[in-house]
């Protein structure tokens, strides 16, 4: 299954850049998340690979947890990648929004001068 | 006690400074005290040397890159620490005269006392790497005499000439000093030494000698790089009187002399360095005699006289050792006095062409006594010490150590450039002391005063008493250098009149007469075409490889850097699958399994399918409102995998942060317009679509053989066992995230909280609108109330302007 998700992967960064590369600003934050939506899989992937339906948690019983459940490390990183992007895709909202009032256009093209404002 | 010597140097620099105050002649007086305190203390350790001693001393730097400060003391470092310290004794005091008044004058002397330490260090290291760094450090404080008067663009342009010449050099010379260090196996001098033969046997050899050949070559001028001296003589005198002539010059002839022991009798060392040193010595000869300004006809002297030297160092024989030592001091004697007494000259009489000079012996009686036995000894006239080197040189090119053949061209233009020196010489004497009255000089020419004339007097007393009957002693003194020079036991032995009449004596006196006879011919020959082809101009060759990485640096820049996001995005994506491409391919999946599908249940397929039909929905979706459904769309696919693939908190978090974020989006689209324009022609969209798909594959390869990696062991299984032991939780993942790496959840705290701010300040504070502003013209100005808000003084301005915005910023919250 690592195949078909890695696979997923690759069109998630795919679509990505493709809407990074676009001029519109829209099209850069939805591009933007696309990009870590990938990135996040991309480190899921990374782990002891996907186990299905064995969250990492102690067995009550034995006070461990057991080794075939999935790795809670990249999880960790993963939850903490979600959290961070949040903000800035919070951030870069705002930016968008200061930007459209300022420049009054979605066209990256006409944000070359910006510095002035 | 030498790591003292250097230091002094160095931490004494800032009392240069005092001369700002000072501008009376006396601070001179004061400062010289401190380079002849080391002058006094080099002597002092001179008997330890005599006596075939050595001195050294090591500190401990950066043990586990072989980097120590070590310093050694052995003749060849004792000769070039008493010219370094000596001299600039000398040339501390000339300054005061010289640079009289002059409110630059504690600048200079800072720079030229930490060029002094840096020269002292260079002479004194015993480490190559402690060496380097002494060596960038005087062509840095050469770089700030030169540029002194850095109000004249010539001052400026030659100052960053020598410096990019040098320090480019210098750039081979450490990889060269990495590459011998390799070979022998450490980084100090006197153990690289010891092992020649096992470096000469290396395949390194001969890249490191290249190496260190650009290095020297580039900080000797020698051709084809001499071009940047001649340019230096921006400089103010005293600075060009030291570093370009007497001491840092030297510093190439000084490493190449100093690895000759052991290094020197290839092939490779023996052509490179009588090639390039005759070339060099023959056009600085010639090109002198065609010079007009006095520095710039002693400059191309000076470089005739390195490339003397590196000849000297490379072509072999017994009794080259010797002659290169007699011609290190003799230069540095008769070249130091001239350069300080042209100094004079200009000084005194407003000028430095020839051609507006003339007739200053009666105006100036002492300067022209010592320049004219400066200038005899420059040419090699008999009783002076020039006349002692010269015949050193012409025995030593007698008897080289070249193949049959080459060896008289050797001697041929040991010979010729012997008779351009007496030309030159001459035309110096005769052109500023003699004939009729200048008529570019100032109205009424003094004297210079004496504390001028002190150090040049010096150093022509030398020159004109040590034939006098100092000869076995000067050899004495000189032989310890010319052991640290031979490993064959090379003897020096200085005269002035050989006990038998033989080649050396009438190459020399036929030199003279000729030089004699051509003095003639003089107009003919300053007026003479340039023995080099107009295309191999140094300088203009220099300034053409300027201009062109400028130009190249401008259009790199325009190319990459044109304020458009998605051109860098294209950069950045294409370096990525430019580097990270055929390191996958090559070694990425070596060993891994095909993909099997045991155990996967037909809904697997299904949910990771449908993340990319959302990314084509995005992609196609020509409303903004379509566009954020499609991309919510992935978003929750990717939280519905997480749930597949057991990690609970993760989908959680990857929900709620979804709905947040659409709902933002939402928000902010209010604003945007309605529909997506095409802003793109057809071409660049299947141009972006390729990098696109490529970018998308290499990820996707990354992703599969990251994934199918044997791990090795990692902290997993530690967060698994101690979960519930150390952090009291059954969730691991939470336990990692608020207890184990509880600090990275502050961080990330951090990280949300300064986001916070960011956007609070970007929908809440803002420039105030106004209207007299020209949107295209005139910067952003602050307002009144801005000014006192920045102040922090919020009752200062006025508080009206502050309504006008209110409505706009109340929008979209």
């Amino acid at each position: 299954m690592t195949f078909v998700l890695s696979l997923v992967v690759g069109t998630l960064f795919a679509g990505a850049a493709y809407l990074m590369l676009r001029r519109s600003v829209v099209k850069l934050i939805l591009g933007m998340a696309l990009l870590s939506h990938g990135t996040n899989l991309l480190l899921f992937l990374m782990g002891d690979g996907v186990v299905k339906g064995m969250p990492p948690f102690v067995d009550e019983a034995t006070g461990v947890t057991p080794t075939a459940a999935a790795d809670p490390l990249n999880q960790a990183l993963i939850l903490t990648a979600i959290v961070i992007n949040f903000g800035f895709t919070a951030f870069i909202l705002a930016l968008a929004y200061r930007a459209n009032q300022a420049v009054g256009s979605d066209d990256l093209d006409d944000m070359v001068e910006t510095d002035r404002l | 006690m030498l790591v003292l010597i250097v230091l002094t140097a160095l931490l004494m620099a800032p009392l240069g400074l005092f001369a700002r105050h000072e501008s009376r002649p006396v601070v001179g007086w004061i400062l010289a005290l401190i380079p002849l305190a080391l002058f006094v203390t080099i002597s002092a350790l001179a008997p330890t040397v005599l006596a075939g001693g050595r001195v050294e001393q090591a500190i401990p730097w950066v043990p586990r890159m072989g980097l120590e400060l070590r310093f050694a003391l052995d003749g060849l470092s004792l000769l070039f620490a008493l010219l370094v310290s000596g001299i600039g004794t000398l040339i501390v005091l000339y300054t005061a005269y010289y640079l009289a008044g002059d409110p630059g004058m504690g600048r200079f002397y800072l720079t030229l006392f930490i060029f002094m330490g840096a020269m002292l260090g260079l002479v004194l290291a015993d480490n190559v790497l402690t060496m380097f760094m002494f060596w960038e450090l005087t062509s840095v404080s050469s770089y700030l005499l030169v540029g002194y008067k850095h109000d004249y663009p010539s001052a400026r342009r030659g100052a960053q000439m020598g410096l990019l010449i040098t320090v480019g050099g210098g750039l081979a010379l450490l990889v060269g000093l990495v590459l011998l260090g390799n070979a022998a196996g450490s980084y100090t001098i006197s153990e690289i030494l010891a092992a020649g033969e096992q470096i000469k046997a290396s395949p390194l050899y001969t890249p490191a000698m290249l190496l260190i050949f650009a290095g020297c070559f580039t900080k000797s001028a020698q051709f084809p790089f001499h071009f940047w001296l001649p340019n230096a003589m921006q400089a103010p005198t005293p600075a060009s009187a030291y570093l370009h002539s007497a001491t840092m010059v030297k510093a190439g002839v000084y490493l190449l002399a100093r690895l000759h022991p052991t290094l020197s009798d290839t092939p490779l060392w023996l052509y490179t360095l009588t090639i390039v040193g005759m070339t060099t010595m023959l056009i600085g000869a010639v090109t002198a005699n065609r010079r007009d300004d006095i520095k710039g006809l002693l400059a191309y002297s000076t470089i005739s006289k390195l490339g003397t030297m590196v000849l000297l160092a490379g072509m072999g024989g017994p009794e080259a050792p010797a002659a290169l030592v007699a011609t290190i001091l003799a230069h540095a004697l008769y070249k130091g006095a001239l350069f300080m007494l042209a100094g004079a000259v200009d000084h005194e009489a407003g000028t430095r062409s020839l051609s507006q000079l003339g007739g200053l012996r009666r105006a100036m009686p002492w300067t022209a006594a010592l320049a004219i036995l400066s200038s005899l000894s420059m040419a090699g006239v008999p009783i002076l010490f020039g006349f002692v080197a010269k015949e050193e040189q012409l025995y030593a090119a007698v008897d080289n150590g070249l193949p049959p053949g080459f060896d008289i061209l050797v001697l041929i233009a040991v010979v010729t450039s012997a008779v351009f020196g007496v030309l030159y010489s001459w035309r110096l004497v005769s052109g500023v002391f003699f004939g009729p009255r200048g008529s570019g000089m100032k109205e009424h020419v003094h004297e210079a005063p004496a504390g001028m004339l002190l150090g040049p007097a010096l150093l022509t007393t030398l020159s004109v008493v040590l034939p006098l009957g100092l000869l076995p002693a000067t050899a004495t003194l000189l032989q310890p250098a010319v052991n640290a020079i031979s490993n064959e036991g090379a003897k020096i032995s200085l005269y002035l009149l050989p006990s038998q009449i033989g080649l050396p004596l009438i190459l020399s006196m036929t030199a003279l007469l000729i030089g004699a006879v051509l003095t003639r011919f003089e107009p003919q020959i300053v007026a003479a075409p340039s023995p080099l082809p107009p295309w191999l101009n140094g300088d203009r060759i220099y300034d053409a490889a300027v201009d062109g990485v400028l130009r190249g640096a401008t259009i790199f820049t325009r190319t990459l850097q044109n304020g458009k996001l998605r051109s860098y995005m294209t950069w950045a994506v294409l370096t990525l699958v430019v580097v990270v491409a055929p390191p996958l391919a090559l070694f990425g999946f070596g060993g891994l399994a095909l993909p099997t599908l045991d155990g996967v249940e037909p809904f697997e397929f299904v949910s990771a399918l449908l993340i990319p039909i959302g990314i084509v929905a995005t992609l196609n979706a020509r409303s903004r409102l379509g566009g954020i459904i499609a991309a919510s769309f992935v978003g929750l696919m990717v939280a519905f995998i997480f749930v597949i693939y057991s990690a609970p908190d993760l989908a959680l978090t990857q929900l709620l942060v979804e709905i947040l974020t659409t709902v933002f989006l939402v928000l902010l689209f209010a604003v945007m317009p309605a529909s997506f324009e095409r802003l793109s022609s057809p071409s660049e969209r299947s141009r972006d679509g390729l990098i696109a798909v490529v970018a998308g594959m290499v990820i996707a390869g990354v992703a599969f053989a990251a994934s199918s990696v044997t791990q090795v062991p990692n902290i997993s299984a530690a967060f698994r066992t101690e979960s519930q032991s150390q952090g009291f939780g059954d969730n691991v993942v939470n336990v990692i995230l608020v207890d184990f790496r509880g600090f990275d959840t502050l961080g990330e705290i951090v990280v949300l909280f300064t986001a916070l701010l960011g956007i609070y300040a970007m929908l809440r504070l803002r420039p105030v609108a106004d209207p007299t502003r020209d949107d295209e013209e005139t910067p952003l100005q602050p307002t009144l109330p801005e000014v006192a808000a920045l102040l922090g003084n919020g009752q200062a301005g006025q508080p009206a302007p502050r309504e006008r915005e209110a409505p706009v910023a109340g929008k979209g919250h």
